[in-house]
């Protein structure tokens, strides 16, 4: 079996103090492995934010440990987090969140700048992975004058750009029609496929199932159920 | 171009309102600063005008005179001490003080009557006339651009200075005092009895040495000489008179404070532009953030911003500011802006924007990068 790519034990996560605290994880374990797409399923309020935010390196957990490709991201400082998160994730949002003023190309060129991977190398590996979710031919076009799926496309293109090893994605469909939302879950399973990379789709669209590897329920801060999914729908 | 520079600029531009508010605070300072510092400038230049157009190696002054317009007399008896000293060639008396000139049919006006000799403080920039002229008694000098404060039109005019008959022999053009008082070059006999003074009294003299002698022994000869004098080279002399009217004044003070407040200003209005701006962008600094762009990859885009806003409005300052320059060109008290007032400008623009992206970037350093899941 492959090395985890990103692994939780015992995380717990504390919002608020005394009376009005609340415990949005409650001693969370899992493991994602690469060359898998893992659902992360439940409903509002379950703590699959919260999750994906101490998974993703934005958040510190209360306790419990986050490692990520081997290195824990317990008491590390901000700067060290974006290391990490520069090193290692690939995020995709529900809303998107690509710069308005900027091409689709130079969306997938800022993941490369960031990472201090500038000149005709970046240029060509934008080219590269935005041909790779089908979209060689938007590269000059602004995020206002392509589809919601065609940004979120571009979206998944600058997360790959940087060869993370994990990629999470916050409701990746959330703002799609159901068209668009398979296209979108299609390139992420087929990202998925890829040894090099963990994906893992936090979800409360039950029409994903079908492509997930495995499913993760997590409730009111626990995970409470796995099962592994078939990913057919990937491989049509 | 670097991307940084493509998010930089499109982020300015894209809210256009925004960006010319930012532009006209900009411009609106950097104008303010200029014409304040020009004036400053200007000003300086104007209040030693006399001196750097006298031709002295030393001035022979009453002791305690602050500026060349000091009403303080010497003895003239001092020309003969003085030119007693080893090391002097000649010895110049120079007279200055204030008179009444007749306006035909308007009353009178005062005027700063400079007398002098054939050696002495010539009148430059002579238009019209010559001043060998004036070295008929009757005759004077006076700029053309006081010709209607002192009711004169030509050449050959007459008028009467304290009831003596005057008549205009020469005519400068740009010889301005910054008190607005016009000079009146005139010999220097004539200009004791047009001010009023003793012909055993003068303002200053002015010592020429002989060729080789030692400016630092003559000036001790001479201040072992004569009594109650000061002996000051025209450099010193003429930082005395800055310093007098500058700052002795409060003048000088006025015109820095003014230039401070331009800079306050369009630091706050650039400072709260540029706020507001990355207000507007906090979700995209925040998505930057979550990318994993380090705090110096986000401070480079603010700071950039602010750099971008320096140049384009120090560029429109700089037309508005060589247009005063122009339109004060021959004024009473011009706007002067050199190239190093003009290089301090751009700094003093640039300080402003860097320091003005502070509370931007301080906002952006305390973005949750956790936001991104919320919006």
């Amino acid at each position: 079996m492959r090395e985890p790519v990103i692994e939780a034990i015992d995380v717990v996560r504390r919002y608020g103090r005394g009376a009005a605290e609340v415990q949005a994880l409650r001693g969370v374990n899992l493991k994602i492995r690469a060359g898998e797409l893992t659902l992360l399923m439940g409903p509002s309020g379950s703590g699959k934010t919260t999750l994906l935010s101490i998974l993703g390196c934005m958040l510190s957990p209360s306790s419990g440990t986050v490692r990520l490709r081997g290195e824990t991201t317990t008491n590390a400082s901000q700067s060290e987090l974006a290391r990490l998160r520069r090193q290692h994730v690939g995020f995709i949002f529900q809303s998107y969140h690509l710069f308005p003023t900027l091409s689709a190309l130079d969306n997938v060129r800022l993941a490369l700048d960031v990472r201090g991977q500038t000149g005709q190398a970046a240029v060509t590996r934008a080219l590269d992975v935005l041909a790779a979710v089908g979209l060689a031919h938007k590269k000059d076009a602004f995020p206002h004058e392509m589809s919601g799926g065609e940004q979120q496309r571009v979206a998944i293109a600058r997360a790959i750009a940087g060869t993370p090893s994990i990629i999470l994605a916050d409701e990746p469909t959330g703002a799609l029609d159901t068209e668009n939302g398979y296209a979108v879950m299609k390139v992420l399973a087929r990202i998925a496929r890829d040894p090099g990379h963990g994906v893992l789709v936090v979800t409360h669209d039950p029409r994903v199932r079908s492509f997930a590897n495995r499913i993760l329920y997590i409730e009111d801060g626990r995970i409470v159920g796995e099962e592994r999914g078939t990913g057919l729908a990937a491989a049509e | 171009m670097s991307l940084i520079f493509r998010l930089a600029s499109r982020n300015l531009f894209q809210d256009r309102l925004r960006f010319i508010a930012t532009i006209i605070g900009i411009v609106f300072s950097i104008v303010l600063v200029s014409v304040q510092l020009g004036l400053f400038l200007g000003f300086q230049k104007m209040v030693t005008t006399m001196i750097d157009h006298t031709p002295a190696d030393l001035w022979v002054v009453s002791r305690g005179t602050k500026c060349f317009e000091d009403p303080s007399l010497l003895d003239k008896h001092d020309q003969a001490k003085a030119l007693s000293v080893p090391g002097v060639s000649e010895v110049v008396p120079l007279i200055i003080g204030f008179s009444e000139w007749s306006v035909p049919h308007d009353g009178t006006t005062p005027v700063f009557v400079v007398g002098t000799t054939p050696k002495g403080l010539q009148p430059w920039h002579v238009v019209q006339g010559s001043f060998s002229a004036v070295s008929d008694p009757h005759g004077v000098a006076i700029d053309r651009s006081y010709f209607g404060r002192l009711g004169v039109s030509a050449l050959g005019d007459t008028t009467t200075i304290r009831n003596h008959t005057v008549a205009v022999k020469a005519i400068t053009q740009g010889i301005r005092s910054f008190t607005t008082t016009p000079y009146v070059f005139a010999p220097l006999d004539s200009a004791q009895t047009y001010i009023g003074t003793a012909h055993n009294e003068i303002s200053y003299l002015l010592v020429h040495l002989a060729h080789g002698a030692d400016a630092a022994q003559v000036r001790n000869a001479l201040l072992h000489k004569l009594d109650k004098v000061e002996v000051l080279t025209p450099l010193e002399f003429r930082d005395r008179s800055r310093s007098f009217w500058l700052f002795g004044t409060g003048a000088g003070f006025a015109l820095f404070g003014g230039a401070l407040l331009g800079a306050i200003v369009g630091t706050v209005i650039i400072a709260q532009t540029l706020y507001s701006s990355t207000k507007d962008h906090l979700t995209e600094f925040a998505t930057l953030r979550a990318i994993g762009s380090s705090s110096l990859y986000i401070h480079k885009v603010i700071i950039t911003q602010a750099l971008l806003s320096a140049v384009i409005g120090f560029g429109a300052a700089a037309v508005i500011d060589f247009i005063v320059v122009w339109l004060t060109f021959s004024s009473a008290l011009p706007i002067v802006m050199t190239p190093v007032l003009t290089l301090g400008l751009f700094v003093l623009t640039v300080v402003m924007c860097v320091v003005s992206a502070v509370s931007a970037i301080v906002q952006v350093t305390r973005i949750d990068p956790a936001r991104v899941f919320k919006s």
